[in-house]
C-alpha cells in the first residue's frame, strides 16, 4: 500500500511544479507550491504509517510543516500584495529583477 | 703599452651620442642649439681621434682595449667593449673629419628647413652609430652598431618624408641593406659557433684564422667569410645589392656625402678590413671578393656615363669606388682597401659638398639643364675640380695614389682584372669630364645662380687640400701606411712605374675626351646615342638591374605578400573571429539565459535535475 | 505489487486519489482564479482524507482547518487585494510550458520508476493500534517536541508580524 501513496505523492508533487513553473499568476504558483508541499506532507505520514519502524515522529514532521507553510502562505501573500502595489501586476515573467 | 689618449677613444662616439641626446631632449624649436650642438661634438670627437691618431703614428705599436662582460650563460660569457688598433685610429679620424665638415656645411645648407635640429641629432646619431662600429672590440658589438647605422641612413634617406621618392628610396635603402645584414647575421652566428670558447671579439678571430691553423675548416671558414661579405656587400653597395646607394640621394646632399665618403658605405669596406684574418684564411673568398669587387666598378662607371642627374653620377661612381677598394681587399692589398677609403672619403665628400652647393644654387640636379657656373661659383668650381681630379686618378692628386696601388696590385696579382680597372678608370675620368664641362663650363642656362655662404665654402677649401696631400702618405716610394697600417706585413708594391703611367695616362685621356665631347664639340654629343641607342639606353636605365628585381623579385614576392595577406585575411582572421564569434555567441546565450524570470531558472534547474539523475541512474544499464 | 484487494480502505484511497489528482488538474487548468482556488481546497481535504486512511486523524484536522481552511481563505484574499488579467495569453510560451511538461514528466518517471524499484520491507510492527493518537501526539508536542514547539510559536508570530508588514500600504 506504501507505494499507492508514494505514487500518489509524487503525481501531486510533479503537478505542483507544473504549476509552478508555468503559471504567471503568481498567486496561483504559491498554490502550487502548496500542492507540492502537501505532496512532501502525505509522504512523511505515509511513511509514518507504513515505514520500517513506524512511529509518531512523522507525524510531528508534518505538523511542523504545516505550520510553516501557513505562515509561508502568509508571508508570501504579504509579499505579493506589495510587489502588486509596486509594479501593478502580479504575472510572475514581469519579474525580472534579478536580470539587472 | 702605455697610451695617453686611446684608453680615453670611447669618448668620441660619446660626443655625437650626447649631442643626440640633449637635441633629443631640448631641441625642439631651438634652430640654433642643432647647428652649435652638432658642430660642437663633432669638433670634440675630432680632435680627440686626432690626438689618438697622433699617438698612433709616433707609436706604431700602440694599442688599447677595454671590454667589460656584458653577458654571461653557461659557459658563454660575452663582452662589449672598444679596441683602438692603428685602423680603428684611422677610420676615427676619416668619420670625424668628414662628419665635422658635414655638420659645418649643414649648417648653411639646411639653414632654411624647419626640422634642423631634428637633422643635426640624427646627423649625431649617425656619427654615434658610426663611430661605434669602428671602435667595436668584437663582432656582436659591431652588429650592433652596424644595424644602428642602417636605421640612421634610414631615417636621413627619408628626411624629406613628404617626398614620395625620399619615401621609397628610405625604404628600399633599409630593405636592400636588410638582406646584406641578414648574410652578416648568419656568418657571425657561423662564426659564433665554431670559434673555440664562441669567442667573437676581433683579437681571437685574429689568432684563430692567422696562419691558417686549421682549427676551423676551411669550407667552414669560407662559407663564414663569404656570409661576412653579404653583409658587406649590402652596406658598401656591391654588385648586386647596390640598387638603393643612387636612390639614397633623395636624401639631403650633406648626408649623401656622409653617407658615401665616411660612415655608411666606408662600414663595408673597414668590415672586411676588420675581419681581414677570415678572408685570407680562404682564397676562394678572397675571390669572390675580387671579382664582385671589380665587377662593381666597371659595371657602376659604365653607368655613370649615361646618367643626368648630378647626385647620381656621383653615387655611381662612389659604387664603382668601392668596387676598387673590395678588388685591392680580394686582391690581399688590406692597404690598398683602406687607402683607397681614405682618400675616398675626402675627395667624395667634397664633391657631394660641391654638387650641393650646385644644388643650392641652382635648384636642380640636372646637368643638362645647368652650365656655366665657373665664373659665379669660383670656390665652388675650383675645389670641385680638385675633386674630379683626385676622382679621375689625375697625378699628384690624392685618388691618383691609392688607385695606382690597386691598380698595381691588380697587375701583380690577376691582370684581369687590372684591365678592368684601368677601363674603369677611363669612364670615371670620361663621366666627371662630362659632368665639369656641362655644369661649369659653357653657356650659362640661369642668372640667378651666385656662391654659397661661407659656411659651405670654407668646409669644400678644407676637403680640397686634404684631397690634394691625402695621397701622400703612401706613394710607391714612401710606404709609411702600409707599414704601419700592417704592422710591416705587407710588402710594398713600389716602383711600379708603367703602371703609374697607364694609370694617369687613362685618366687624362678619359678627361680628354669629355672635354672633345661636352665643350670642343669635335665629337657630336650624340655620337653613340645616334649610332647604338640600345647601348644609351641601355646605360640609362642601369642595365635594367631595377626592372630585373622589380620583375624577379619585387613582384613574385608581392604576390606571395598578397597571397599570405589573403590567408591572413581569411584563414587566419577567419579563425580568430570564430572564436571571438564563439565567445560572442556563448555571451548572448548567456544573456538570454539570465533573463530574470524566475520560472526559467527553475526549469533549467527542473531539467538539469533530471538529466543529472537520468545520467547517474543510467549507468547502471551500461 | 497492486493487488487489488478491494477493502475498504483501497476503496477510500481510490475515491480520495481521485479526487486529490482531478482537483490537482483542475487547479491546473482552470482559467479563473477563484475556481483554481475551489479546486485546490478539494485538493487539501483529499489529501485529509489520506491522512485519515493513514491513522493521522489529529493531522487531518489540522490539514483542513489551516489548509482547507485558512491558506485557502488567505489565497482567496490575496486574489481579491490584486488584479487578475484572467487567462491572458496563457499560451504566451509554448516552449517553455512543453519543456516543463516534459520535465515533470520526466520527474514523474523517475519517481516512478524508483517507487517500483524499491523494495519496501513490512513494518515491524503495527503503528500503536488502538491507541489514541492525537492524544499520543500532544504527550509528544508538550515532552519530547517542546522546543520546536515553542519555536514554532515564535515563527508563527514573527510571520504574521512581518506579512501585516509588508502587506501594509506605507504611511505617506
Amino acid at each position: 500500500m506504501l507505494s499507492s501513496y508514494l505514487t500518489m505523492a509524487a503525481i501531486l508533487f510533479c503537478i505542483g511544479l507544473y504549476g509552478a513553473l508555468v503559471k504567471r499568476n503568481a498567486v496561483i504558483i504559491l498554490l502550487s507550491i502548496e500542492l507540492m508541499l502537501n505532496a512532501v506532507n502525505l509522504n512523511l505520514v505515509a511513511f509514518s504509517k507504513y515505514g520500517v519502524v513506524p512511529s509518531l515522529t512523522g507525524q510531528m514532521f508534518t505538523l511542523f510543516s504545516i505550520a510553516v507553510a501557513a505562515a509561508e502562505a502568509a508571508v508570501g501573500i504579504a509579499i505579493l500584495i506589495a510587489l502588486f502595489r509596486a509594479r501593478g501586476t502580479v504575472n510572475a515573467d514581469e519579474y525580472d529583477e534579478m536580470r539587472r | 703599452m702605455d697610451t695617453t689618449f686611446s684608453q680615453w677613444a670611447w669618448l668620441i662616439p660619446l660626443f655625437p651620442f650626447a649631442a643626440f641626446l640633449m637635441l633629443l631632449a631640448f631641441g625642439r624649436g631651438q634652430r640654433m642649439l642643432g647647428v652649435t650642438l652638432g658642430a660642437a661634438s663633432s669638433f670634440a670627437g675630432l680632435v680627440l681621434s686626432i690626438l689618438v691618431l697622433i699617438e698612433h703614428m709616433t707609436d706604431g705599436t700602440a694599442y688599447y682595449q677595454y671590454a667589460f662582460k656584458w653577458l654571461h650563460f653557461g659557459s658563454v660569457t660575452l663582452n662589449a667593449g672598444f679596441e683602438v688598433t692603428n685602423l680603428t685610429a684611422i677610420m676615427l679620424v676619416v668619420v670625424t673629419s668628414v662628419s665635422f665638415l658635414v655638420n659645418v656645411y649643414s649648417a648653411g645648407y639646411m639653414k632654411d628647413d624647419e626640422r634642423i635640429s631634428v637633422f643635426f641629432s640624427y646627423v649625431a646619431l649617425f656619427s654615434f652609430s658610426m663611430l661605434g662600429l669602428v671602435l667595436a672590440d668584437n663582432m656582436l658589438t659591431l652588429y650592433i652598431f652596424w644595424e644602428l647605422v642602417g636605421v640612421c641612413s634610414f631615417l636621413l634617406v627619408g628626411f624629406w618624408y613628404s617626398k614620395p621618392e625620399a619615401k621609397a628610396a628610405a625604404k628600399k635603402a633599409f630593405i636592400v641593406t636588410r638582406i646584406g645584414d641578414a648574410g652578416l647575421l648568419l656568418g657571425i652566428l657561423l662564426l659564433y659557433w665554431y670559434m673555440p670558447d664562441h669567442a667573437l671579439d676581433f683579437v681571437r678571430i685574429g689568432n684563430v684564422f692567422e696562419g691558417n691553423t686549421g682549427v676551423i675548416a676551411a669550407g667552414v671558414t669560407t662559407w663564414i667569410a663569404v656570409l661576412i661579405f653579404i653583409g658587406a656587400v649590402g652596406k658598401s653597395g656591391q654588385f648586386p645589392l647596390h640598387v638603393w646607394l643612387p636612390d639614397a640621394m633623395e636624401g639631403p646632399t650633406p648626408i649623401s656625402a656622409l653617407i658615401h665618403a665616411a660612415t655608411m658605405v666606408a662600414a663595408g669596406v673597414y668590415l672586411v678590413a676588420r675581419t681581414f684574418d677570415i678572408f685570407q684564411a680562404s682564397q676562394t673568398a678572397m675571390d669572390i671578393v675580387a671579382y664582385v669587387g671589380g665587377f662593381t666598378a666597371i659595371f657602376a662607371a659604365t653607368i655613370g656615363v649615361a646618367q643626368n642627374d648630378i647626385k647620381r653620377i656621383l653615387a655611381y661612381s662612389t659604387v664603382s669606388q668601392l668596387g676598387y677598394m673590395m678588388m685591392a681587399l680580394g686582391l690581399n692589398s688590406l692597404t690598398g682597401g683602406i687607402f683607397h677609403l681614405f682618400t675616398h672619403a675626402f675627395f667624395k665628400a667634397l664633391l657631394f659638398l660641391g654638387a650641393g652647393s650646385v644644388i643650392h644654387a641652382v635648384h636642380t640636379q640636372n646637368i643638362h639643364e645647368m652650365g656655366g657656373l665657373g665664373s659665379k661659383m669660383r670656390i665652388t668650381t675650383w675645389t670641385f675640380a680638385i675633386g674630379a681630379l683626385a676622382l679621375s686618378g689625375i697625378p699628384p692628386f690624392s685618388g691618383f695614389w691609392s688607385k695606382d696601388m690597386i691598380l698595381h696590385t691588380a697587375l701583380q696579382e690577376k691582370p684581369f682584372l687590372f684591365v678592368i680597372g684601368v677601363a674603369a678608370a677611363f669612364f670615371t675620368a670620361f663621366y666627371m669630364s662630362r659632368l665639369f664641362f656641362l655644369v661649369f663650363m659653357g653657356k650659362p642656362k640661369g642668372d640667378h645662380a651666385h656662391e654659397s655662404p661661407s659656411s659651405m665654402t670654407i668646409p669644400l677649401v678644407v676637403l680640397a687640400v686634404l684631397a690634394v696631400v691625402a695621397g701622400f702618405i703612401q706613394t710607391p716610394w714612401n710606404d709609411t701606411l702600409g707599414t704601419w697600417l700592417t704592422d710591416g706585413a705587407e710588402k710594398a708594391h713600389g716602383g711600379g712605374g708603367l703602371v703609374m703611367v697607364i694609370s694617369a695616362a687613362v685618366g687624362l685621356l678619359g678627361l680628354y675626351l669629355g672635354w672633345l665631347v661636352f665643350v670642343k664639340g669635335t665629337i657630336a654629343r650624340d655620337a653613340v646615342s645616334s649610332r647604338a641607342p640600345w647601348l644609351v639606353r641601355l646605360l640609362e636605365r642601369k642595365y635594367y638591374m631595377d626592372e630585373l628585381y622589380e620583375m624577379l623579385l619585387v613582384r613574385p614576392l608581392r604576390g606571395l605578400g598578397l597571397l599570405l595577406n589573403l590567408i591572413d585575411d581569411y584563414v587566419v582572421d577567419g579563425i580568430v573571429r570564430a572564436v571571438g564569434g564563439t565567445a560572442v555567441l556563448f555571451g548572448r546565450g548567456g544573456t538570454r539565459l539570465q533573463s530574470g524570470q524566475i520560472q526559467t531558472y527553475g526549469l533549467v534547474t527542473l531539467l538539469g535535475i533530471v538529466i543529472l539523475i537520468a545520467a547517474i541512474v543510467g549507468r547502471r544499464f551500461w | 505489487m497492486f493487488n487489488f484487494n478491494f477493502s475498504g480502505e483501497f476503496v477510500a484511497f481510490f475515491v480520495f486519489a481521485v479526487m486529490i489528482i482531478s482537483g490537482a488538474v483542475l487547479m491546473v487548468s482552470f482559467a479563473k482564479v477563484v475556481h483554481m482556488v475551489v479546486s485546490l481546497a478539494a485538493v487539501f481535504i483529499g489529501v485529509a482524507g489520506m491522512f485519515v486512511l493513514l491513522e493521522a486523524e489529529f493531522l487531518a484536522f489540522v490539514q483542513v482547518l489551516i489548509y482547507a481552511g485558512a491558506v485557502s481563505i488567505l489565497m482567496i484574499f490575496g486574489i481579491m487585494m490584486t488584479k487578475h488579467q484572467e487567462a491572458d495569453a496563457e499560451q504566451a510560451k509554448p516552449l517553455h510550458e512543453t519543456l516543463t511538461a516534459i520535465g515533470a514528466l520526466a520527474l514523474f518517471g523517475i519517481l516512478f520508476y524508483a517507487i517500483r524499484q524499491s523494495d519496501f520491507p513490512e513494518p515491524e510492527q503495527a503503528l500503536a493500534q488502538g491507541t489514541d493518537n492525537t492524544m499520543e501526539i500532544g504527550k509528544l508536542l508538550f515532552t519530547q517536541y517542546v522546543i520546536p514547539f515553542e519555536l514554532v510559536s515564535v515563527l508563527l508570530t514573527v510571520a504574521f508580524i512581518g506579512a501585516i508588514v509588508l502587506a501594509k500600504k506605507e504611511a505617506e
